[in-house]
């Protein structure tokens, strides 16, 4: 992947960076790179599949009769489900800029719309912040003020574990996701107008500090949402293991971005197989890496057999739960890992589609085993509120998503090493 | 900077050796591979190409297939992973078993680590080695390396190689073939007569030395464990040796009772281990011992057969089947005193249970007695569940009732 070089016979190694006018863009590469049409109505349809997702859920969470423990539940799922992928955004653009990557380039615009959905899951977390402000312990035990002071161990983690607290951290973890990947989008679309070569050197400069924070805020930001749902438990390989999904998500969205997008007749000539390729080896060593990471996670708890660590485990390895876990261990690493093993899978747009589909309803799977279990039911408490919530974030991540493409080349056309990344191949 | 003595020296392969093949030289990558297309399309199978850089796209114009090299791979990494599930499982678990820190003797996710790291080792070495013999590689002696101008494929030139083994070799029809690509230039390579085939005598030698060196070590520890000495034994690991830590029983005198090992805070209840029923875990009801079982032991034919069984490898060597007091323990000690061995011995018989005054004792006091022992018998409360030890009171009921039944 690090080695790439022009295509000699290639036309397009032709291509300089040229000081015109945006609208001239899409000539100067000649690819449609235009996704203002595209954008629009992904905006409304995305926004009303949100509208009515979420709405419904909201119906169907009130009559549960359970003050909304059951929706929240849900939502907090499907949520943490959504921002793998707009974090999987944060992160890998940060990451193709701080290892200065030559075969991303043509890809990298898709991903910085994806990171810019940040803001919007900063407005979408209130149903999850709500209830913590007022001090309910509809989802976190340690938001209820008197079941705190009633607990030792709760007592003691009080100084991190509170409302407050909680809520200057999301706010801190939104703010810099924003302002970071706003930096990132509009930096790159300065680019394509002025064509500066040293807009790539400062965005480089800026990933480093950048990369350190983010993996800060991202630890922090599972261990606040997911991991202290039972606030008894800790695992400090906990960030980690959400992060394994972030990457596999990006990398599945990006698949799914780029074979759409050509379907619609856009930058057909600037993407191609070895592009998908390139993204399928990311998916496969990251099914990989999840597995790894959260193997180390259960081996040590299970081989100390310490009761405070092992208790989580417990529930997961109990009735219906276990045979969840073993879903897990099948359908999200061993039959992916045979499944993307092949050049030939990688290269072929229906299979690598299909894996990149696979995967992103396993992380959907794997969200739902790390926080339904906290509900404390014995049987997996399946639910249409699942479905439901997780149809309207879907929605609202495509079009919040699609809200920052509008009047943006899907292409970063000026960037110096385009032509690189346009005429790449895999050994 | 190739034009050293070294090369210079190399004993050049006589002009009358059979021809080995044709090769031509290219001062930029796009000609070598324009001309590999030509050559491909030819029909030629056993020519390659040389170049100082990776050249994208030279594997299609060369019409190189796929590599089975992944294959090889694949095999590589499951016989790793099959190996490392093997040799754990029969040194662990089956030849030697060993209990670590209570885990089963087979306990998958402790393996785990080696199965991964095997799958991985195995699979590396298996590319690296697959990888060279698919490139028919060692290879000590080319003849191409006789031509001084070949040693610039590894600076600045490129070059194309025809063997002229191949069945489509021709060496006017080649020749013809490679000027019409723009060669810089294009020589005949003769085969290599200035080396012997044989292997050199020296690696001869090493290998002897080698293996004779490869011997001492397990001689040495041959040897170490036939002979005694005097010498203290050698401490290479020191805190490994002696350990700042203190062993179970012994002293301590850092403490005022002297012992290293510390009781238990009074008062501590580890997970799942507070027994403030009374009932279930003592047969009590406040002073009194408890007439009924209690309510968490559910009197069914379960609990009866759990009984029967915990009853039956416990109980049944004193006591006998049918609780009579005539276990196996019995009759062998009654064996022993008829004999010679045991004369002047006495023996006291274990009580049989389907007596009165233990049909009127309560179920509580049963339990009691299983669980803390009574006279010579020793207390089971330690190797039996408290579950279990309910059931097998239920079960001595079941004896008692149907022997009174019987009479």
């Amino acid at each position: 992947m690090a080695t790439s070089k022009e295509k000699p016979e290639s036309s397009k190694g032709s291509l300089k960076p040229k000081a015109n006018k945006a609208s001239s863009a899409s000539e100067s590469v000649g690819d449609n790179i235009s996704g203002t049409e595209l954008a629009g109505g992904l905006v409304s349809k995305g926004g009303a599949v949100a509208a009515v997702g979420l709405g419904i859920s909201v119906v169907l969470g009130m009559m549960q009769n359970d003050s909304f423990r059951r929706f929240s539940f849900s939502y907090l799922t499907a949520y943490m489900w959504a921002l793998t992928v707009v974090l999987g955004g944060v992160f890998w653009v940060t990451l193709q800029h701080l290892v200065n990557a030559k075969w991303s380039i043509a890809l990298r615009r898709m991903g910085e719309l994806i990171a810019n959905a940040a803001p919007v899951f900063g407005l979408l977390a209130l149903p999850i912040l709500v209830p913590v402000l007022l001090g309910h312990d509809t989802l976190y035990v340690w938001a209820d003020h008197a079941k705190v002071e009633a607990d030792h161990a709760l007592h003691q983690k009080a100084g991190y574990l509170n409302p407050q607290f909680f809520l200057i951290r999301m706010v801190f973890y939104f703010g810099f996701w924003t302002l970071l990947s706003r930096y990132l989008l509009k930096q790159s679309v300065a680019q394509d107008k002025a064509g500066a070569a040293d807009v790539s050197q400062r965005l480089q400069r800026a990933s480093g500090p950048g990369m350190i924070l983010f993996a800060l805020t991202l630890t922090f930001f599972a261990i606040d949402l997911v991991m202290s749902l039972d606030p008894y438990w800790f695992s400090t390989i906990f960030g980690v293991y959400y992060f394994a999904s972030c990457v596999l998500a990006i990398n599945s969205t990006l698949v799914l971005a780029q074979v759409w997008l050509q379907s619609r007749g856009r930058l057909t000539k600037s993407l191609s197989d070895e592009h998908l390729h390139d993204l399928g080896k990311m998916m496969f060593a990251f099914t990989v890496f999840w597995a790894y990471i959260g193997f180390s996670q259960f081996m040590l708890i299970w081989y100390a057999n310490i009761p405070e660590e092992t208790a989580w485990f417990k529930e997961r390895i109990s009735g219906e739960w276990l045979d969840l876990s073993w879903g897990l261990v099948l359908l999200h690493f061993v039959v992916p890992f045979f499944g993307l093993l092949s050049r030939q899978v990688k290269r072929n747009r229906k299979w690598i589609s299909f894996w990149a589909i696979w995967i992103l309803v396993e992380i959907y799977v794997d969200m739902y085993w790390l926080i339904m279990p906290n509900l404390k039911a014995e049987e997996i408490p399946v639910s249409l509120l699942d479905v439901t919530c997780w149809i309207g974030m879907a929605g609202a991540l495509v079009a919040a998503i699609a809200v920052s493409a509008k009047n943006v080349n899907l292409l970063p056309v000026n960037d110096p090493r385009l032509p690189r990344s346009m005429a790449f191949e895999n050994i | 900077m190739s034009h050293d003595s070294k090369r210079e020296m190399k004993p050049v392969s006589p002009a009358n050796a059979p021809l080995h093949g044709l090769f031509a030289e290219y001062d930029s990558p796009w000609p070598m591979v324009e001309a590999a297309k030509k050559v491909r399309d030819a029909g030629f199978e056993r020519w390659d190409t040389y170049s100082p850089f990776p050249i994208h796209g030279i594997e299609k114009a060369m019409g190189i297939r796929m590599t089975v090299l992944p294959w090889i791979v694949l095999g590589g990494a499951l016989v790793g992973l099959a190996f490392a599930t093997t040799i754990q499982w029969y040194t662990n678990a089956y030849d030697y078993p060993w209990l670590v820190s209570g885990k089963p003797f087979w306990s998958v996710p402790a393996n785990v680590p080696i199965m991964f790291e095997l799958t991985v080792l195995f699979a590396g070495f298996t590319t690296l080695i697959a990888m060279l013999l698919l490139n028919d590689m060692p290879l000590l002696s080319h003849p191409l390396d006789l031509k001084e101008r070949f040693g610039r494929a590894s600076d600045d030139r490129f070059f194309l190689f025809i063997q002229a083994s191949d069945p489509k070799f021709d060496e006017h029809a080649t020749r013809g073939l490679l000027e019409s690509t723009n060669a810089l230039l294009i020589e005949e390579v003769r085969e290599d007569r200035s080396t012997s085939p044989d292997v050199p005598k020296f690696i001869g030698y090493a290998m002897i030395v080698f293996t004779t060196a490869a011997v001492v070590p397990f001689a040495l520890a041959a040897k170490a464990r036939y002979t005694h000495s005097r010498e203290p034994r050698i401490h290479a690991v020191a805190d490994m040796d002696w350990q700042p830590k203190y062993k179970a029983q012994r002293e301590n005198p850092f403490f005022s009772d002297d012992r290293a090992m510390r009781p238990q805070v009074q008062g501590t209840v580890a997970v799942e281990e507070l027994r403030d029923d009374d009932h279930l875990y003592r047969g009590r009801m406040g002073s009194e011992y408890a007439r009924t079982f209690p309510t968490q032991i559910q009197a069914n034919e379960a609990t009866v057969e759990r009984g029967r069984e915990r009853f039956g490898i416990y109980c049944t060597p004193c006591h006998g089947f049918a609780g009579e007091g005539n276990g196996m323990v019995t009759a062998r000690a009654d064996q022993l005193i008829a004999s010679d061995t045991g004369k002047g011995m006495a023996w006291v018989a274990p009580t049989n249970l389907n007596q009165d005054y233990l049909r009127a004792q309560p179920v509580g006091q049963i339990f009691d007695t299983i669980t803390n022992g009574v006279r010579n018998m020793p207390a089971y409360g330690p190797q039996i569940s408290t579950e279990d030890r309910w059931a097998v009171v239920m079960y001595v009921r079941a004896l008692q009732k149907r022997s009174s039944a019987a009479h």
